[in-house]
């Protein structure tokens, strides 16, 4: 078990590792003077060298990278030009959002998809499972922005049930004090029901919008792993002990169904950690995807550096997450 | 002993009439299965695996089902526990059970029934056991279902009991493991266990040692036969294996098509079948002592397709006796009983009591 | 006698004891100490490497022309593995397999490609080796393809020919292997192996899969193709009843080793290893009388695949005779020649069979 955890930490590293230079030379070849977009169009030559001399540069590629590598370690990311802030401070700032979203995106799509997967597998009706598995399809093909600004339209323009791309919460609702930065948790945390219902209202549509396409993915996969399962040999034999069938599928082919998918699972979730851009953008949420793509576009590289080794790590992370959950749910993983 | 047994039987019964539907069977029967039908829908053509099967089993009784691929063996062991899922229905016909019939078409009630007084082995020990659950907990499963006041303690206390019954070494110590960590020959004992984890009157054992190697079959056999001579249980062994049949049954029903084409005592039916499919059957297998005398002989074609059975006989094409013949073409043939008076002898064959003279007759000159 | 006989014979293996005299001295198949093990995975971080056990090891045999020679044993004795090893899809660790007199570890790939137009493999489970978007003609005319028959004629003719010779009818020639039943099916099988007119075929369980009925059709389609074709069979298999039918010599196989060798009367009739005894007497039998005056032998637990080179004898553990015995434990069991023909590994051959006669 702690040789495995070994092996398991050792290769996430260095995949961090990996992404760390990617990204370092990535940003380094595309073209654009950092120098000229923080000192502006109207700064002279030497300026702008004295700049990128104090920026380091001029050093070779490699000692760039160590000096970047020791600050970031050190709790360094670099300082945003763009914003005027250290990239740690804006980090801090966006990032809360981003995961608070990714979080119920991640559950919805996960619950929606095995109650789904699970009504369209356990009576085999031929309506109930060609509605799942059209849902599916549109999950699937339809481009996350465009159903956001759809959805926008409709609950809020039309119905006025849900609340427009106005963030986080209301503008008349104070945040909550910050525990954790998740505003559903803190409000709960401090007994203020209203912001909490407050928030929660304003991540129905967002999250949705985001879990569309995970929820797509997941639903299929569960579907054909119950199908496959519903007929293995054992669910007869269960069944044949006079177990229910309601019973037989809960506890004998659901964990099996689900055990595949858990690599998949892990996936989206880091995937969804890792913020998106669109999505944010439609809804106006502050989170770290817009961040990015702003970032992007103004040349910024600390915080794109950042965002990128950030996302790395989570994916790491989720991953032996995951194969801790193996280990603890699959019996044939664990180490004897 | 077997053979003890099935005189004794011969003796209390004298005679036999046609099941009908609603006959109240003999009071020695534990299971009686009257003209049971199964279907299996799929895109507009209709597959009927099963086709008017009636037989009885009496306590402690063996009996074979013997068949090939396709004649209907396994969706008979299913239709009789009511496991069958769509798209296949039973669409005819009822299960008694002590006298009682069986509801069938009840799946809550047939929960009641299923586990306590029928057990069943399956094939594959590869796949019938939940590879996410540990062997204990898969044995208590169906103690638990059926004996509901008892405490997890004594539950355990029962497992280890029934995994001991079934020879595994440490029991105590292996409830805990699970199936990926035993051999496909413990596993199948495993499913043995929990198939008498209620002392079920009757046990359903579908190809029990078909992926196993030969060694683990016949120790597997010696299990299965002093385990259900000790419960006094019933079986239904079916399998594809004649010999088999010929070591461990009482009784061989043949299916054909679906229909079961010939029922016999195991000493008459290898003596000499009645029924041409069963002799052509009985004729294909090797045996060491007929090696020499030419090819094997084999059964000509294929068996047919089930979603597009003749208006006769089933095995009219393939048929050595009635090829070509009129009535075989046209008429399905109705079970005969043959023998002496309570002589476990009925085949469905349009020359049947003709065929069956005219062996006695050879046998008595010989 | 058999000592003194074998030492006269230098390097002789257990062979074919008519061989001598036939016309064509060499057998067409000769297996030479054969060794093949299979490393167990070792990790990045695992250095552990033991060394591994070994699924073939040291087994020798000769198949003559024009016999049929069986592998028998349970799963995992290794006669897949020997089977692969004789084709040379799989390089044994050492040993040699020579056919037709050549040493195929040492020809050229170039020869290895013409040589194995002469062996053939037909494989158990006639659907997945099947490409199921092809049909039975282009199955048939594949190998011709690669092996570059050229002449389209003369292809088309070959392919027509021995799909008529397995029993196939022309308007089935284009139809698809889920077209076919089973039987069919390993008929096509066959003629994919017989199209390039092999000398060897290499039969891997290719009835198991199949309906006692069918069976029988094609195990008569076998034999009568090889008495046709003059081909030489080496026969893979775990029923013992269709073995004793098939085979004219067999080798019981144990742990990747050969337990007994000896023809069809004499291992049937006459087994002098307690393993063969044992599974013999597992095997049931379709007549009830002479089920009823045989002795039945069942021996306890399952084979246990070896950790490692071990002392003594690899049926130790499982054996009625040997289990207690000091020598079983120590020296390993050689395979000796105890009459012509008859080769038995075991320290008392014999002895199980004398005991139970007197019991």
């Amino acid at each position: 078990m702690i040789r495995f955890m070994g092996v398991k930490l050792a290769s996430g590293l260095a995949a961090i590792f990996g992404a760390s230079i990617l990204a370092f030379i990535f940003l380094r070849i595309v073209p654009g003077n950092p120098a000229r977009l923080i000192l502006g169009p109207l700064a002279t030559q030497q300026a702008i060298d004295a700049q990128i001399t104090t920026m380091g540069l001029r050093e070779p590629i490699y000692a760039q990278y160590l000096n970047y590598m020791g600050g970031f370690l050190r709790g360094n990311w670099g300082f945003s030009y763009s914003a005027g802030q250290p990239v740690t401070t804006q980090v801090a700032n966006r990032l809360p959002a981003t995961v608070e979203l990714a979080l119920y995106a991640f559950l919805f799509a996960f619950i929606a998809a095995v109650v789904l997967a699970v009504l369209s597998t356990y009576r085999r009706r031929a309506i109930i499972d060609g509605t799942v598995r059209g849902l599916a399809i549109i999950g699937l093909s339809m481009p996350p922005f465009w159903f956001g600004i759809l959805v926008l339209m409709l609950f809020f323009s039309y119905f006025g049930i849900l609340p427009g791309p106005e963030g986080r919460l209301s503008p008349t609702t104070a945040a909550p004090d910050a525990v954790t930065h998740l505003y559903t948790v803190d409000a709960l945390l401090h007994g203020q029901f209203a912001t909490f219902l407050d928030a929660v209202w304003h991540l129905i549509l967002p999250a949705i919008t985001l879990g569309l396409a995970p929820f797509a993915f997941l639903v299929r996969l569960l579907r054909a792993n119950l199908l496959d399962v519903s007929h293995e040999a054992f669910i007869v034999v269960v069944r044949s002990k006079g177990i229910g069938r309601l019973w037989a599928f809960a506890r004998h082919a659901l964990p099996n169904a689900f055990l595949p998918t858990l690599t998949a699972a892990g996936l989206i979730l880091a995937q969804l950690l890792s913020g998106s851009v669109l999505v944010e953008k439609v809804f106006n949420w502050p989170g770290i995807g817009a961040l990015v793509s702003d970032s992007i576009v103004r040349q910024d590289y600390a915080v794109v550096q950042a965002f990128i080794l950030l996302s790395a790590f989570c994916f790491v992370v989720v991953n032996i997450i995951v194969d801790l959950l193996y280990h603890v749910i699959d019996p044939r993983v664990r180490v004897s | 002993m077997s053979d003890s047994k099935a005189i004794g039987a011969r003796a209390t019964r004298t005679s036999k009439v046609e099941h009908t539907a609603g006959d109240p069977p003999e009071a020695e029967t534990v299971l009686s299965v009257r003209h049971i039908q199964t279907e299996f829908v799929t895109r507009g053509t209709v597959v009927r695996a099963v086709r008017d099967v009636s037989f009885d089993v009496k306590r402690a009784q063996k009996v074979g089902i013997v068949g090939e691929s396709g004649s209907g063996k396994s969706a008979l062991a299913l239709s009789i526990l009511g496991l069958i899922e769509p798209p296949g229905r039973v669409t005819g016909g009822s299960v008694w059970l002590n006298g009682r019939e069986v509801p069938l078409r009840d799946d809550r009630r047939m929960g009641r029934v299923r586990g306590r007084e029928i057990g069943l082995v399956f094939q594959d020990p590869m796949t019938a056991l939940d590879p996410v659950q540990s062997i204990g907990d898969q044995v208590a499963e169906g103690i638990r279902r059926h004996q509901r006041r008892i405490s997890r303690k004594a539950v355990r206390r029962m497992a280890v009991q029934l995994l001991q019954d079934v020879e595994i070494p440490m029991a105590d110590h292996r409830l805990d493991d699970y199936p990926h960590q035993y051999s496909g020959g413990m596993r199948q004992r495993i499913m043995i266990a929990i198939a008498l984890a209620n002392s079920p009157d009757v046990l359903i054992a579908d190809e029990p040692t078909t992926a196993l190697d030969v060694i683990t079959q016949a120790q597997i056999m010696d299990l299965l036969e002093r385990l259900v001579a000790e419960h006094h249980t019933a079986v239904i062994l079916i399998t594809h294996n004649l010999g088999l049949v010929a070591e461990f049954c009482d009784v061989v029903q043949v299916m054909y098509a679906g229909r079961l084409v010939e029922r016999s005592g195991v000493d008459d039916i290898f003596d000499g079948a009645t029924h041409p499919y069963t002799e052509a059957l009985l004729r294909s297998v090797p045996r060491s002592d007929h090696l020499e005398s030419g090819p094997l002989p084999s059964i000509s074609g294929a068996p047919p397709n089930l979603a597009a059975l003749p208006r006769g006989c089933a095995f009219e094409p393939r048929c050595p006796i009635g090829h070509g013949r009129e009535v075989c073409i046209q008429e399905q043939p109705m079970p005969i009983l043959l023998g002496p008076p309570g002589a476990e002898m009925r085949v469905e064959c349009h020359f049947a009591s003709e065929r069956y003279e005219r062996a006695r007759a050879e046998g008595e000159t010989r | 006698m058999s000592d003194s006989y074998r030492q006269g014979l230098v390097g002789r293996t257990p062979g074919n004891t008519a061989g001598t005299d036939s016309p064509s001295p060499v057998p067409l198949l000769q297996v030479q100490d054969l060794v093949k093990a299979f490393p167990r995975r070792a990790g990045l971080f695992d250095r552990r490497a033991v060394s591994p056990p070994r699924a073939v090891d040291g087994v020798s045999f000769d198949v003559a022309r024009g016999e049929t020679f069986g592998l028998v044993g349970e799963s995992g004795c290794g006669k897949s593995t020997i089977a692969r090893c004789v084709l040379y899809l799989m390089r044994p660790d050492s040993g040699q397999v020579r056919f037709d007199g050549t040493d195929i570890g040492q020809v050229s790939t170039k020869d290895l490609r013409r040589l194995r137009q002469r062996m053939q493999m037909v494989f158990q489970d006639p659907f997945t080796t099947l490409d199921s978007r092809m049909s039975a003609y282009d199955i048939v005319a594949e190998p011709l393809l690669i092996h570059g028959v050229r002449g389209k004629d003369e292809r088309d003719d070959r392919v027509r020919q021995i799909l008529s010779l397995v029993g196939l009818i022309e308007d089935q020639f284009n139809r698809r292997p889920h077209e076919f039943s089973g039987g069919q099916r390993q008929r096509i099988g066959l003629a994919r192996a017989l199209v390039l007119n092999p000398e060897l075929v290499i039969l891997d369980e290719p009835v198991s899969a199949l309906d006692v009925s069918i069976q029988a059709q094609v195990l008569n389609l076998l034999r009568d193709l090889q008495q046709r074709l003059g081909l030489t069979y080496l026969f893979i298999v775990h029923d013992l009843t269709i073995a004793e039918y098939f085979c004219d010599r067999l080798a019981v196989l144990y742990l990747g080793a050969v337990m007994e060798l000896a023809d069809r009367e004499t291992l049937f009739r006459e087994p002098l290893h307690p393993y063969t005894d044992a599974l013999l007497s597992a095997v049931p039998v379709p007549d009830r009388r002479r089920q009823r005056r045989r002795q039945r032998v069942i021996i306890k637990g399952e084979v246990v695949p070896l950790s490692g080179p071990q002392p003594g004898c690899r049926f130790r553990p499982r054996c009625p005779v040997g289990r207690d015995r000091e020598t079983c434990a120590n020296v390993e069991p050689p395979l000796r020649e105890v009459s012509p023909g008859h080769w038995v590994a075991c320290h008392f051959a014999g002895e199980l069979r004398n005991t139970t006669v007197i019991a």
